[in-house]
């Protein structure tokens, strides 16, 4: 099956993604009928309470699902090629050559007893199309470092002697040590300090533009999301709610969950007024919510956010949420200023 | 854990009833739930059941002893009682079955009196195997195997006991003591368990089983201060490290406790499901040793199962195997499967006490 | 790394130092003075009563008998002992050693490469019929009774199938005209085996510098290969061959004996630590990278699994001593081990006490081995931050 891709397709298409995860409670509902596109160049942030599935999907997307989760349906299409359908050994070649990750706890990626360098030129080993010499892989290993700030000379050390800062850096430089087509970046830097924080994304954001690569990029805090993204995914409890482009979703956001999380949060942009607390607790995901999951936790709900399920709808064109009574949501916080 | 936090904030609202009977009421609540998790190890059920096997073998004794083998103690009792089971056997000039026949040579030894082809001699026999009498036949000595191993039985409740209450109460003490009050007190007592910990026991025990005599207390005692200040000493100051920093104790002593008062009150009842736990683990290693012990004959036991592997092993049977079973087996598997049921239990309890090894 | 190993060398010889004090005070605290020990072995001259005395210094104060205690046992002055007059018990500890190394360093090197092997397969085979088989057998002989154990290997592969000879070190009638003493041929097995291990690290430590993984291998294997050789060529033309074979041949059971029950307690160990480590978010990073499971298996979880299965060997030194005393008794090898029990038995005092020393010391020795080993495999420890 030769395909043209052609420049305008987009890099990851995921759609009606359906994941389970089979516990002795029964099935626990983490990503339930979830689309989007992320676009080559792109970068698209999913953003979303803990526990709402961000985590899941990105999980789904490798393929690296502990043992007892199920994926029930959807495609995950990359570059033309549905993941889904790989045979598993096909699929660990795509891993990190067209799909690497940054992971939620990157301070204890690092096998403790492998110099740091070593650890990366594992992945070079089995990914390049031609096996390098040690001294070849050094060299880009160096160049690595270069570009995420590190001395190069740490390759030789082992990851105690990194700092967190140093480790988060480091394993973004093994991240784009095989030319990925997409790097998943999974809260990469809800670990570390403020401080070290800024310089990370700062550095992500650079390398990204620089590189021209499509990310994805996970957090729970959206003012972290707005910095670096220009596509932005709201995520409820498994479910997409709300996506579209940063600067629109910010500048207006539509569907009731978005607004409360905008407006909860301090804003990146200036001060913002307390409008509507978020209250309440993200549902249990082995009996969540009929119809809208959001609706024991909504200002807006109605009847029918109880009974119906809201589809994912185009509002303006490239902006698509799922509400039933999105038209009551006021304009933004910014304007009640 | 929580549960002792439970009984106090209960025991502050003092309701109508009796503040023990609230008390008892979760002691009990609390036990069923940590059973439903016990339980859902089938090992620690098997162990359960193994030791109150040989609990019943314990108690079993005595009463024996009391009734159906009232006045019989030359016979049943398990150290001085002695019995030769009587075999009729025919004397052949070619012995083909040992159990039915003798050689003249032997029939002379045996009878005093010059013996004919064909003649049938009554001669005693010990080691016995199992009869009527004796279920488990009897050792080289005419002593009944199955009264040993009762009271071998009582000897490893006994021991295990001793051993595993003086190795954990001193653990607790020194263990939270080291904890809370940290500094020099800290450095002597965990450098001490250090040095302990790398004694080699058995060779030390040896030494000092000759040297001086010792009974089956002293040897509980001796093995619960070692293993006291030693391993589970370590063990237990790092739990009570960790409940050390919990918020109560500071609630504690903000209300003006004191250190002896928050040390009984909070650390120790805290540390004290892991110190159950530990006690499990302490009987196994003690009856490994005292009947390791027994069998190189360094104890002043009276008897026990290692003395009965030990006086077939020093009598010559022990090459003899399958032929003289129950010579080897019977207090060989009662040391193995007593450990085995207090390890199982260990092991069970353990998902119980540590929440982390709870499955999903 | 260097200073590393200097403060641990430091540390065991005062531990050393507190173990004899330890025993020190266990000889004084027994009943009787040990020169009235003797007064009725009728072997030993009333003359020997005198020099022991002066020997351990009875008449001076307690101090100055302990520092003479201390002296002594450092400058292997342990007088001689009581059952065998006038042998000195130097003499006799220093033949029994190298038994007793050889028992304990076969049985734990084999139990810990083919245990750590067996606990690494059955946790990546998780609920596999295999796993529970594994399972059930390790806690078996993890739990039996050892001495108990012993008895029925040595009934069963020694008495019942014949297979084996029934304990004692070696078969008298084959060495009724050997040139050679047991323990010379004894020494040599030992010494052969020493430098084979001593190349072989030579072999890794020269090969290492080599960048290129391709080349180093080779190297290593030709170079390993060459070693084996060596070893294989001086035992055919060596004229102890047929002597040493007759030891070999003797060790076969206890050695097996020991192995099984520690093998058990490897395994057992070695497959809660790896379970552990693969929980860890590096296996995840591994898995993520696209690395072979088997190499995942091997390179990166067996690895950190080796670390808590060394630190445990430390902590299971004094339970390998105990078995290798029972070992001993059992298939009477006459290594410290008996020769402790037989002083014991008799009496022997001296004896006693310095075989105490002398396993004392081995544990110390095996510790600061440990230690090492560890630091060698954990770069935490090795390479300070
Ligand atoms: N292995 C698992 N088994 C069962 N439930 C899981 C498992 N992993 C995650 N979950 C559940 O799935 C939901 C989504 O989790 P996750 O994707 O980690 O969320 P996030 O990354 O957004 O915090 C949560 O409710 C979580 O409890
Ligand atoms: S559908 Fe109803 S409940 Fe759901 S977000 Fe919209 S208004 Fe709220
Ligand atoms: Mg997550």
């Amino acid at each position: 099956m030769t395909q043209t891709v052609s420049r305008d397709t987009p890099m990851l298409e995921v759609r009606n993604l359906v994941m389970n995860y089979g516990t002795k409670d029964g099935m626990v509902s983490a990503v339930e009928d979830v689309s989007f596109t992320l676009a080559r160049g792109d970068s698209l942030g999913l953003v979303g309470e803990s526990g709402c599935g961000k985590t899941s999907i990105a999980l789904s997307l490798i393929r690296l699902l502990p043992d007892n989760a199920v994926v029930k349906q959807g495609e995950v299409i990359l570059d033309g090629e549905n993941m889904l359908e790989l045979s598993p050994e096909e699929m660990r070649m795509r891993r990190w050559d067209d799909i690497s990750m940054v992971f939620q706890g990157a301070m204890n990626s690092w096998n403790p007893v492998y110099r740091v360098g070593d650890q990366i030129r594992e992945a070079i080993d089995i990914h390049w199309d031609e096996k390098p010499t040690v001294r070849e892989a050094n060299a880009k290993i160096a160049e690595l470092f270069e570009l995420v700030g590190i001395d190069p000379s740490m390759m030789e050390r082992y990851p105690h002697e990194f700092s967190g800062g140093m480790k988060q850096r480091a394993v973004i430089a093994m991240a784009l040590s095989c030319d990925p087509k997409i790097i998943i970046a999974d809260e990469p830097t809800t670990a570390l300090d403020v401080i070290v924080q800024e310089q990370v994304l700062e550095e992500l954001r650079q390398i990204q533009h620089d590189l021209g690569m499509s990310i994805i990029y996970i957090s729970h805090d959206i003012a972290v999301i707005a910095e670096i993204t220009n596509h932005i995914g709201v995520m409820y409890a498994g479910k997409l709610v709300e996506y579209g482009p940063t600067v629109d979703v910010f500048a207006r956001p539509r569907h009731p969950y978005s607004w409360l999380l905008l407006s909860s949060t301090p804003s990146v942009t200036g001060p913002r007024m307390k409008l509507a607390p978020l209250e309440g607790e993200p549902p249990n995901l082995l009996d969540p919510p009929s119809g809208c999951r959001f609706h024991p936790r909504c200002p807006f709900a109605t009847d029918r956010c109880v009974a119906e399920e809201p589809p994912m709808e185009d509002i303006v064109e490239g902006h698509r949420l799922a509400c039933w009574n999105h038209d009551q949501v006021p304009t933004t916080a910014k304007e009640t200023e | 854990m929580t549960d002792v936090r439970d009984t106090d904030m209960m025991g502050a609202e003092v309701l109508d009833e009796s503040l023990w009977k609230i008390r008892m009421r979760l002691l009990w609540r609390s036990f069923k739930r940590n059973w439903a998790l016990f339980s859902q190890s089938k090992m620690g059920v098997v162990g359960v059941v193994i030791v109150g096997f040989f609990g019943f073998l314990a108690i079993l004794h005595p009463i024996l002893m009391a009734t159906a083998w009232k006045g019989q103690e030359a016979i049943y009792d398990p150290v001085i009682g002695a019995d030769s089971v009587i075999v009729e056997k025919t004397v052949v000039t070619e012995v083909t079955d040992p159990s039915t026949e003798m050689s003249f040579t032997e029939a002379m030894i045996t009878g005093e009196f010059f013996p004919e082809e064909g003649m049938i001699i009554e001669v005693p026999i010990a080691p016995a195997p199992p009869n009527a009498k004796h279920l488990l036949g009897t050792d080289p000595f005419g002593r009944d195997i199955f009264s040993q191993l009762m009271f071998g039985a009582r000897a490893a409740f006994i021991l295990g006991v001793i051993a595993a209450t003086s190795a954990v109460v001193l653990a607790t003490v020194v263990g939270s003591v080291a904890a809370y009050y940290g500094g020099w007190m800290d450095t002597w007592l965990m450098r001490q368990a250090d040095l302990i910990l790398l004694l080699p026991l058995l060779p030390l025990l040896i030494v000092i089983g000759s040297f001086w005599e010792i009974g089956l207390w002293q040897l509980g005692i001796l093995i619960g201060i070692l293993s006291g200040l030693g391993a589970t000493a370590i063990i237990l100051k790092s739990q009570a490290l960790s409940v050390k920093v919990k918020p109560f104790n500071d609630a504690a002593r903000v209300a003006g406790g004191g250190n002896r008062h928050i040390i009984v009150r909070h650390i120790i009842p805290n540390v004290l499901p892991l110190s159950f736990l530990f006690m499990m683990f302490e009987v196994t290693g003690a009856i490994f040793l005292e009947a390791t012990l027994s069998f190189f004959g360094l104890l002043s036991i009276p008897m026990s199962w290692g003395i009965m592997i030990n006086t077939s092993h020093t009598q010559g049977y022990t090459l003899f195997g399958l032929r003289a079973w129950w010579l080897l087996f019977p207090a060989g598997l009662a040391v193995t499967l007593f450990a085995a049921g207090f390890f199982l239990i260990g092991r069970a309890m353990d998902v119980v006490v540590n929440p982390r090894l709870r499955t999903r | 790394m260097v200073r590393f190993i200097g403060k641990r060398l430091l540390q065991m010889g005062l531990l050393f130092i507190v173990f004899l004090t330890i025993l020190f005070f266990l000889l004084n605290a027994q009943p009787g003075d040990i020169s009235q020990q003797f007064v009725g072995n009728p072997d030993i001259p009333p003359e020997a009563k005198e020099i022991l005395r002066a020997r351990l210094g009875l008449d001076q104060p307690l101090f100055f008998q302990y520092l003479n205690y201390v002296k002594n046992v450092l400058t292997l002055n342990l007088g001689q002992s009581f059952d065998h007059f006038p042998r000195p018990v130097s003499e006799i500890l220093l033949q029994a050693l190298p038994r007793t190394l050889y028992l304990f360093l076969t049985a734990t090197l084999l139990s810990y490469l083919v245990g750590f092997q067996t606990g690494k397969l059955v946790a990546w085979k998780r609920d596999t019929p295999i796993e529970r088989f594994t399972m059930v057998g390790s806690i078996i002989l993890y739990t039996v009774f050892y001495p108990w154990f012993a008895i029925l290997m040595l009934w069963f592969f020694g008495s019942k199938l014949g297979l084996f000879p029934l304990g004692k070190f070696l078969d008298p009638e084959k060495w009724f005209d050997s040139p050679y003493t047991a323990n010379q041929v004894f020494n040599m097995m030992l010494l052969s085996a020493l430098v084979a291990a001593i190349l072989v690290g030579a072999v890794y430590w020269f090969t290492h510098k080599i960048v290129e993984p391709k080349p180093r291998q080779r190297a290593r294997r030709l170079l390993l290969a060459l070693v084996a050789i060596g070893m294989v060529v001086f035992w055919m033309v060596s004229p102890m061959s047929q002597y040493a074979a007759d030891i070999a041949y003797h060790t076969i059971l206890p050695v097996t004996t020991l192995t099984l029950v520690f093998y058990a307690a490897i395994t057992l160990l070695t497959r809660s630590s790896m379970l552990e480590t693969l929980r860890e978010d590096y296996i995840f990073t591994a898995r993520a990278k696209g690395v072979p499971e088997k190499v995942i298996r091997d390179r990166h979880a067996a690895r950190n699994a080796l670390l808590p299965v060394t630190t445990s060997f430390v902590l299971s030194i004094a339970a390998v001593i105990g078995g290798g005393i029972v070992t001993e008794s059992i298939f009477s090898w006459p290594g410290l081990g008996l020769t402790l029990l037989n002083a014991v038995t008799a009496e022997d005092i001296p004896v006693a006490m310095g075989a105490l020393a002398f396993i004392g010391f081995l544990a110390l020795v095996a510790h600061l081995i440990a230690d090492i080993l560890y630091a060698v495999l954990d770069p935490r420890i090795r390479v300070e931050s």
